[in-house]
């Protein structure tokens, strides 16, 4: 098994796909480190301080405006009240929330990718395991080895789950090391706040407790990581029942994107819960965000996400042993 | 070469799953199963006093006027009172804007308890306000029922709030100088016009007979700014200024501040 | 001898439409054996259930006394095979692209690997990427690959596509080599007579999913191969050779007898010239594949 598995990663690693989702990411992290610089200079210049209470209680009284203008939606509505109590929440506690290092970058970042960015990358590495297997004419070869089938199916999705913690730790690695230079190494020990509960439009605060950043941030990481599996997982199915890999790269990309199309206008439609695509954003459970239908909640969207993932395993190694391959 | 370039890639992908699948047994360990019981432990405020030394701070407090609603640059009449007094200075502003759309006299009451909040007034040189128009015309009701009676119950309400905004200001700034800047009517030149000047004219009256009771507390007239030609310097709708009024505003409130500074 | 591979009654239906129609054969050690028919004639299906990647739907398939079904990696250990084009990993080398087969298999050592590669001449573009090959040298590495594990029956489908000449000529006496030196049982696939003339012992040749005609090939030749006598006068000329062989009949200027060995031919050769006939060529002729489609089935041709 070993040595199928060191195969499949071989193979990973000669069509060079890892280092060019690792180059991917070095320049998006780059993009981001100057937009999140740039911003920080223009709130700087705007009223002139770099207290961040100052900011905060600035983005508070914003938001706040905003919620007083007519013409906005009833769920954003809803989303800027909770967005407004969590504020409110930092700045009764005093804590900052945004205090500036690589860390706070590395969460903002993981955070606004476990949606769609992070899910894409996935993609590219499991998209084409086992279909450019497949489409290559290479899986007669593989599948007249003494080895039974689900072994080399088995080996193809280990590999599946190595390349994806390769892409999360790459993300984490260079969003550290990137947006360290401009932003400083420091604020690992941030004390944070995580346990927000949202019930209707309140925010439950009963469960509300400190961390610091570090796990803050492990925390956040092994759920981009749970999120990029579930995600890597459906692909592999597509590439087991597709030959195309350009045709599973389009399913996917077509389910992802609508999920973030979908969450964000959703909420009247309550069934759409069960759906993955809407149940991606694990990390806004952690940081108290409002999700986009109500009832939604960490363990109910791993249940949904995991449920996802074992049916598409089962479908995966069931077509994978029993087809005939010509 | 690429044997070994393959090794350290599957030993790092080995180790980076083992560490997220930690990461993930600590979520759930975490999320799920955290004991609310030893609640929030405050943490001490890493660095109370932030502002700069020689900083002059400006707080602005009240409503859509303080907002700037209705000016299409978007910088109401303390964007030309900042734009005057950066000529005049050369010290770095700090500008704060705490003014919140459709708020009455009560919610800034409310407003006024925020730690933050406090925080900010107790730091500042110059408190600008508007307070009152949703009090008054709450949303143009007013218009429809002009019955002095109903008319006093709100204004005795108002005048009591607006002591009481004072009030907390001044318990945590006795000197910052605090321009109130009273209201105008944009109705002025409608057919009930004179019974809503009348109505405008007495609740300032009574506005600045309040202020009068404090120190430094400026009530800034805009009645007479908005007297003529009314239209000319109001927004579409027919209540906010527009660019023109904001102007006009703002360079009324700035003409006082300098004054007041000069004192100093 | 042992029977190395040996098929039962196999059917394939897809659907309701019946791919191969029971096929039983099987195969001795030490020899090559042919698959001739027609494109389209359930050749590659059939190579593809006895590699494993068909189910078939009915019957059993035994390798080495391993049952194909039950006992899959027991099996397919005797086999190696190539299945249509020899497809490898255009971005690895050749060497690697062995390595990588070679972790799929029990125990291969490096000296392997390097004998396979000897086997096969490409000692000497082994480490470049198979991207860079010829059809010629992937086609040789396909081989490499299918030797590897030491199988005792080797599978090769159309081994001679997209050869030049040379190549081919080469490829046969590779495979005649592999079957006598080293006593394996090779299964070639063709749909070219002459091909499968110079290359096997035994053939079998398929058409529309059945098996209609396994024979050696001397056996088959000497049925539907024809001599061809141009000489004169044809009267006297018939005369004399129907004494010696059997005629056919006459077509054009030439007297058509069945193909006779070089000893019978050369002794008609003489008597006719004794009796003053001129001969001007004797030709011995192979059937097309589709003559000898028309014999065998009575009318059918290949569609």
């Amino acid at each position: 098994m070993i040595n199928l598995v060191y195969n499949e990663m071989l193979k990973i690693v000669r069509k060079k796909r890892l280092f060019i989702i690792a180059a991917i990411v070095a320049v998006l992290v780059s993009l981001f480190t100057y937009a999140q610089f740039k911003q920080v200079e223009t709130i700087r210049e705007r009223i002139g301080t770099t207290d961040w209470r100052t900011q905060l209680q600035q983005q508070i009284i914003d938001t706040q405006n905003r919620l007083n203008s007519t013409g906005i939606s009833e769920e954003w509505k809803k989303f800027l009240k909770i967005r407004l109590q969590q504020q409110q929440y930092y700045l009764d506690n005093d804590i900052n929330p945004m205090a500036p290092g690589a860390p706070t970058f590395m969460r903002m970042f993981i955070e606004n990718s476990i949606e769609l960015f992070l899910p894409l990358l996935v993609m590219v590495i499991a998209a084409d395991l086992v279909s450019s297997e497949a489409s290559g004419g290479t899986i007669k070869l593989l599948l007249t080895r003494p080895v039974k089938r689900w072994k080399i199916l088995m080996s193809k999705y280990i590999a599946m789950i190595l390349s994806t913690s390769f892409i999360v730790f790459s993300v984490a690695v260079l969003s550290y090391a990137i947006s360290g230079i401009v932003f400083g190494y420091g604020g690992w020990n941030l004390p944070l706040l995580t346990g927000f509960s949202i019930q209707g439009e309140e925010l439950n605060t009963t469960g509300v407790h400190l961390i610091p950043q570090w796990k803050y941030l492990l925390i956040e990481f092994g759920l981009a990581f749970f999120v990029s599996l579930v995600v890597g997982t459906l692909t592999f199915m597509l590439s087991v029942l597709l030959r195309s890999t350009a045709a599973v790269m389009g399913i996917m990309l077509a389910a992802l994107i609508s999920g973030a199309i979908l969450s964000s206008m959703v909420s009247s439609w309550e069934s759409a819960k069960y759906l993955f695509m809407v149940n991606l954003r694990l990390t806004s459970y952690v940081s108290g965000m409002a999700p986009p239908i109500d009832g939604m909640t960490l363990s109910f969207s791993m249940t949904v996400l995991a449920i996802w993932a074992l049916v598409a395993l089962i479908i995966s190694f069931y077509v994978f042993t029993k087809r005939d391959v010509y | 070469m690429p044997k070994r370039i393959i090794s350290i890639v599957v030993a790092i992908c080995v180790a980076t799953t083992m560490l997220w699948i930690f990461g993930l047994i600590v979520t759930i360990q975490d999320q799920f199963f955290y004991e609310a019981s030893s609640s929030t432990k405050q943490i001490e405020a890493t660095n109370s006093n932030s502002k700069q030394k020689d900083a002059l701070s400006i707080v602005a407090l009240g409503d859509s006027l303080t907002r700037g609603t209705g000016d299409e640059t978007g910088k109401g009449y303390v964007g030309h009172v900042m734009d005057e007094l950066k000529k005049r200075t050369d010290k770095q502003i700090q500008f704060t804007n705490l003014a919140i759309k459709g708020q009455r006299s009560a919610q800034l009451i409310e407003q006024l308890k925020q730690k933050e909040v406090q925080r900010q007034i107790i730091e500042a040189d110059i408190i600008l306000m508007t307070i009152g128009g949703n009090d008054l015309f709450r949303g143009g009701e007013a218009l429809r029922d002009l019955s002095t009676t109903q008319i006093e119950k709100e204004k005795k309400k108002f005048i009591e709030q607006l002591n009481t905004i004072f009030l907390l200001i001044r318990e945590m700034n006795e000197d910052a100088p605090v321009f109130y800047i009273a209201l105008y009517n944009p109705f002025n030149d409608l057919d009930n016009g004179k019974e809503t000047s009348a109505i405008v004219r007495n609740w300032n009256y009574a506005a600045s007979e309040v202020a009068a009771q404090y120190k430094s507390i400026i009530c800034v007239p805009t009645y007479d700014l908005f007297e003529l030609q009314v239209n000319d310097y109001l927004y579409t709708d027919k209540f906010h200024p527009n660019k023109e009024g904001y102007k006009r505003m703002g360079e009324r409130v700035a003409a006082l501040i300098t004054l007041t500074e000069g004192e100093k | 001898m042992e029977e190395t591979l040996v098929v039962q009654n196999v059917k394939k239906t897809i659907g309701k439409k019946e791919i191969i129609k029971g096929l039983s054969f099987s195969l001795k050690k030490g020899e090559v054996f042919g698959f001739l028919g027609p494109n389209g004639a359930g050749k590659t299906t059939t190579i593809r259930m006895l590699v494993g990647l068909i189910k078939p739907t009915s019957g059993k398939i035994f390798v080495c006394g391993y049952d194909l079904q039950k006992q899959f990696t027991k099996a397919i250990q005797h086999i190696g095979c190539i299945v249509e084009n020899p497809e490898l990993y255009p971005y690895l080398s050749g060497w690697e692209n062995l390595e990588h087969f070679a972790r799929m298999l029990p125990s291969i050592s490096t000296t392997r690997i390097q004998e396979v590669v000897e086997l096969v001449g490409l000692q000497n573009r082994i480490h470049d990427l198979v991207r860079t090959y010829s059809l010629g040298m992937r086609q040789r590495l396909g081989i490499a690959q299918a030797l590897l594990g030491k199988p005792t029956v080797l599978i090769l489908d159309e081994p001679t596509n997209g050869l030049d000449p040379v190549g081919i000529r080469e490829m046969r006496q590779f495979i005649r080599t592999l079957a006598e030196q080293e006593q394996l049982t090779v299964l070639v696939s063709s749909h070219l007579l002459s091909e499968i003339q110079l290359m096997c012992d035994r053939v079998a040749i398929m058409s529309k999913g059945e098996i209609i005609r396994i024979d050696t090939v001397e056996h088959l030749l000497k049925e539907q191969a024809r001599t061809y006598w141009n000489v004169h006068p044809i009267h006297i000329a018939k005369q004399i050779l129907k004494n010696e062989t059997t005629v056919l009949g006459e077509k054009d200027d030439f007297i058509v007898t069945v193909y006779e060995s070089n000893e019978v031919i050369a002794r008609c050769n003489a008597r006719l010239i004794e009796a003053g006939v001129s001969v001007s060529s004797i030709e011995r002729k192979l059937p097309t594949l589709e003559d000898l489609f028309i014999e065998l089935t009575g009318g059918e041709t290949i569609d």
